[in-house]
Order: C-alpha cells, then sequence, then structure tokens
C-alpha cells in the first residue's frame, strides 16, 4: 500500500500544473475530454479495479477523472501528457478512495480482483484447463509482490512508458525499471517452474 | 550494465525490449542481442512472462467492463452542469490588489451584482418557456399517468432476456397515444424518448401505464442517464444484490433517487437545477 505524501488529500488527487495557454471555450473541453474519456476509460477502469477496487467505485472514480480533467483544460493548463495526467489522478482517486473505505482490508487488498475471478467465460473449456494453472501460479506471484511492483506492472500493461509511471506513483525512473525487472523476473520463475 | 562479463542484465534487456534505452547504451545493448543467443533467449523468456501477464490481466478484467455507452452519457451530463457553474474565484486576486485600486475594483464588483441581481430577479419574476417547463416536468414521469407496469418474470427470465428484448422499442401507435396523454402536441423528435418507466430488462410491461415521454435533451436527469441507472439495476438484480421486486419499486417510485441510491452520484447536480427540474406543471 501507497502512502500518500501530500499534505492534503486534494492536492495529492488533482496534481497541478503550470498554465500554458488560454483557457479553453467549455465546448472545446467537453468535446476533448469525451474524446479522451472513449480513449482511455477502459484502460483507467481496467488499472483500478485490478487494485480492487469495486466496479461501481472505479467508474465514480473514472468521472471524477474525467470532471477534474474538464477543469484542468478549461483553466487554460498543461496538456502535455494528458495521458500520464489522467492515470496520475485516477491513481490518487483510488488511494483515496481506499483511505475512505472502511472495508479496506476486504476490498482494497490489491489482487483479491483478480485472484478471486474465474477464467473468462469466452475462453472454451480446453483453453481454460491449459491457461488455469499457470493462471494460479501467476496470481500467487502477484499477490506476493510489493503493491509498487504490481502498480507498475499494471500500469505498463496499460500502454504507459516508464516515465509516466514513475510520475503516477511519485517515484524515480531506476524504480520503475527496478520493479518491472523483478516483478517479471518471479513470474517467470514460478510459472516456468 | 552487463550481467557477466558480457553479458546483459535483466534490466537492461527489459529497458532494450521497452524501448526507454536512448543513445550509445540502446545501439550496444540492441548489437549484443543480436548476436548473444544466451541474451535473446532471456528477452524471449521476458516478453513470454509478459505475454502471460497480459493476457491475465485482459481476460481477467475485460469480461468485467460493463459499455460505456451510460457512463459516458453521465459525463456529458456532468460537463454540461459543469460548464454552466462558475469556474473561478475572483476574491483572493481582488485581495491581492493595491489599497487605491482596491476600492475601484469593489465598485465595480458591487456594480456588477447589482446588475446581475436585477437581470436574475427580471429573468424569474417571468414564466419560463411552455417548451422549457414542459421538458424539465418531465424529468419523472406523472405518477397519475405512468405508475409502472410489470410483466409476470422470473430473476431467471430477466437476466437471460436476449439483448433486443431489452431494448425494445415501443410501438409507434402507443407512443402517439403516450403523448396525448401528456398533452403534447407535435412533438420534436430529438427532444423525446418514449421510454419504460420500469425497463423491459426489470420486468416492465409494454403498457400506456408504463410509459412517458422522458426529455433526452436535458443537460442532466435525461433519457441516458436513466439508461445508466437501469443497467445498473438489471446487475445487481441478477448478482443477486438486489430483489427484483424491490428493483421495480425503486425506479418506478423516483427514478432520479434510485439513481442517487444505486450509483451514489447526485451530488453534481446543483439545487436550483434540480428543484428547476421536479417542478410539476402548474
Amino acid at each position: 500500500m501507497l502512502i500518500p505524501r501530500a499534505d492534503s488529500m486534494h492536492e495529492l488527487a488533482f496534481p497541478a500544473s503550470t498554465g500554458t495557454g488560454a483557457s479553453a471555450k467549455p465546448a472545446e473541453s467537453e468535446c476533448e475530454v469525451i474524446h479522451l474519456f472513449e480513449q482511455f476509460r477502459n484502460p483507467l477502469l481496467r488499472y483500478v479495479i485490478s487494485r480492487g477496487l469495486s466496479l461501481h467505485d472505479g467508474e465514480e472514480i473514472i468521472q471524477e477523472v474525467f470532471l477534474a480533467l474538464f477543469r484542468h483544460l478549461q483553466l487554460g493548463k498543461s496538456r502535455r501528457n494528458l495521458r500520464g495526467w489522467v492515470f496520475r489522478v485516477a491513481h490518487n482517486l483510488a488511494l483515496k478512495q481506499y483511505a475512505a473505505n472502511k472495508k479496506a482490508q476486504a476490498t482494497f487488498d490489491s489482487d483479491e480482483g483478480l485472484a478471486q475471478k474465474q477464467p473468462a467465460a469466452t475462453l472454451n473449456p480446453e483453453e481454460q484447463a491449459a491457461s488455469s494453472q499457470r493462471q494460479e501460479r501467476m496470481q500467487a506471484v502477484l499477490r506476493a509482490l510489493p503493491e509498487q511492483d504490481r502498480c507498475c506492472l499494471y500500469l505498463r500493461a496499460e500502454g504507459l512508458r516508464y516515465r509516466e509511471i514513475a510520475a503516477t506513483l511519485g517515484i524515480s525512473l531506476g524504480a520503475v525499471s527496478i520493479a518491472l525487472t523483478r516483478s517479471l523476473a518471479r513470474m517467470g520463475r514460478v510459472v516456468e517452474g | 550494465m552487463l550481467r557477466e562479463p558480457f553479458h546483459l542484465s535483466d534490466q537492461d534487456i527489459l529497458l532494450v525490449a521497452d524501448g526507454e534505452l536512448s543513445g550509445r547504451r540502446a545501439r550496444q545493448a540492441r548489437a549484443h542481442l543480436t548476436a548473444c543467443w544466451l541474451c535473446r533467449s532471456r528477452l524471449g523468456e521476458l516478453e513470454g512472462t509478459i505475454a502471460d501477464f497480459v493476457t491475465l490481466h485482459r481476460r481477467t478484467l475485460d469480461p468485467q467492463l460493463p459499455p460505456s455507452t451510460g457512463s459516458r452519457a453521465l459525463l456529458k451530463a456532468r460537463l454540461a452542469e459543469a460548464a454552466g457553474a462558475p469556474s473561478t474565484n475572483p476574491w483572493p486576486r481582488l485581495l491581492q490588489l493595491l489599497p487605491t485600486h482596491r476600492a475601484a475594483a469593489y465598485i465595480c464588483v458591487a456594480v456588477f451584482i447589482t446588475v446581475l441581481g436585477s437581470k436574475f430577479i427580471l429573468r424569474h419574476s417571468q414564466p419560463q418557456s411552455t417548451q422549457d417547463l414542459a421538458l424539465a416536468s418531465l424529468a419523472i414521469p406523472d405518477q397519475n399517468l405512468t405508475p409502472g407496469a410489470t410483466r409476470p418474470v422470473s430473476v431467471g427470465d430477466v437476466c437471460s432476456m436476449a439483448h433486443e428484448e431489452v431494448v425494445r422499442a415501443v410501438p409507434s401507435s402507443l407512443r402517439e397515444q403516450v403523448f396525448r396523454e401528456y398533452g403534447i402536441v407535435n412533438p420534436r423528435p430529438e427532444d423525446y424518448e418514449i421510454d419504460y418507466l420500469i425497463a423491459p430488462g426489470l420486468g416492465g410491461a409494454e403498457d400506456i401505464h408504463n410509459l412517458w415521454p422522458e426529455p433526452t435533451s436535458l443537460s442532466a436527469w435525461n433519457a441516458h442517464v436513466k439508461d445508466a441507472l437501469e443497467e445498473r439495476l438489471h446487475q445487481l438484480v441478477c448478482d443477486g444484490e438486489l430483489d427484483l421486486p424491490t428493483a421495480q419499486r425503486a425506479i418506478a417510485t423516483d427514478w432520479i433517487t434510485a439513481y442517487k441510491k444505486y450509483l451514489g452520484t447526485g451530488r453534481y447536480v446543483s439545487q436550483t437545477r434540480k428543484a428547476a427540474l421536479l417542478q410539476k406543471p402548474s
């Protein structure tokens, strides 16, 4: 579990950025936000629920992320790397949700979501049989990984570059690289073994 | 950088594979991978593990993701609300002004508030357009005309319904009858959707007592937002977290309250907006 470092949860959830442009017109911002929503909604939702939050909480967080993005754009703030920005806000809101969640152990123990889910119904029985043992082993490794390592894996699986992962989690580039290498080595050893 | 005197470390192999090395280091590492079977084999193993993880990640999570239609509609409604709300607070800037300028600024603000207040009073002392009132008042159906009607179905029936049944279109004769009942003459197609109060996917009947002209053009609490509630209730019923009669009663009694209860997201609609939406026609 990552510990929030900022004094204010609001500051943590909605990172500040320097204003670099004029305020956008609301209609333009709305169109841009909807376009980005269509592009990033599924990756963000996957990331949030992979952290163990419920689908309902995840959907609500995604709504808040894009409302925050709308305000961000309307204030004429930086448009640089909006993908990294939305992931960072989603990550912080997920932490905030965790802090507010009284059933923390039951709902946020990171990979309960992955661990308890059955293989997808779209797999045929042969595929399920072939993959289930390997998947079970991999899930066991995932559960045993440090939370930061799991976050790095999930964010990388959603296509984020190391620099974006580092900014999202507030860690160094080297730490991202080490976390990914360590996690893959552990998973590889167990899956192959 | 090298694991052994002549080989790449796992970290460097991964950095190369992920395109995270640049310049001379990247060229050296790629050249080594081209020449070294051992490191290339290790790269293959790492990529195999990545492929396994990505497959597990997607196969486990993707089937859980609901369609984005409802949440996109809700986001649009919220953005419309946010666009209408004041976005900045001028007071801190005002207080930073020099004392000589501050007095002038206070006078300007006072004049602005007076003008704005006058406009507000004038605007609200006059009736809104009939069209606006009609649309706003229909966010919730008239309980006398549309109390809701169900057909005898089990949870099993509801959860195994084909998509065509869930989104069943209302016959045009019945649509016209509903408009007549609500006293709406020459409705614009873009303003209303003849909607089931209790959705077919929750056992709602194709009955005039279960149909009303639901506004589609309101910025909040419109037909698209209600679709999200219907999806949510259907999911809860089929997951065994809510019994069917409770879901039917909740959506028939006041779907906006049900939305706030089961999706927990009513806080974005301003009180004034809500009052306008819930206002009944006189």
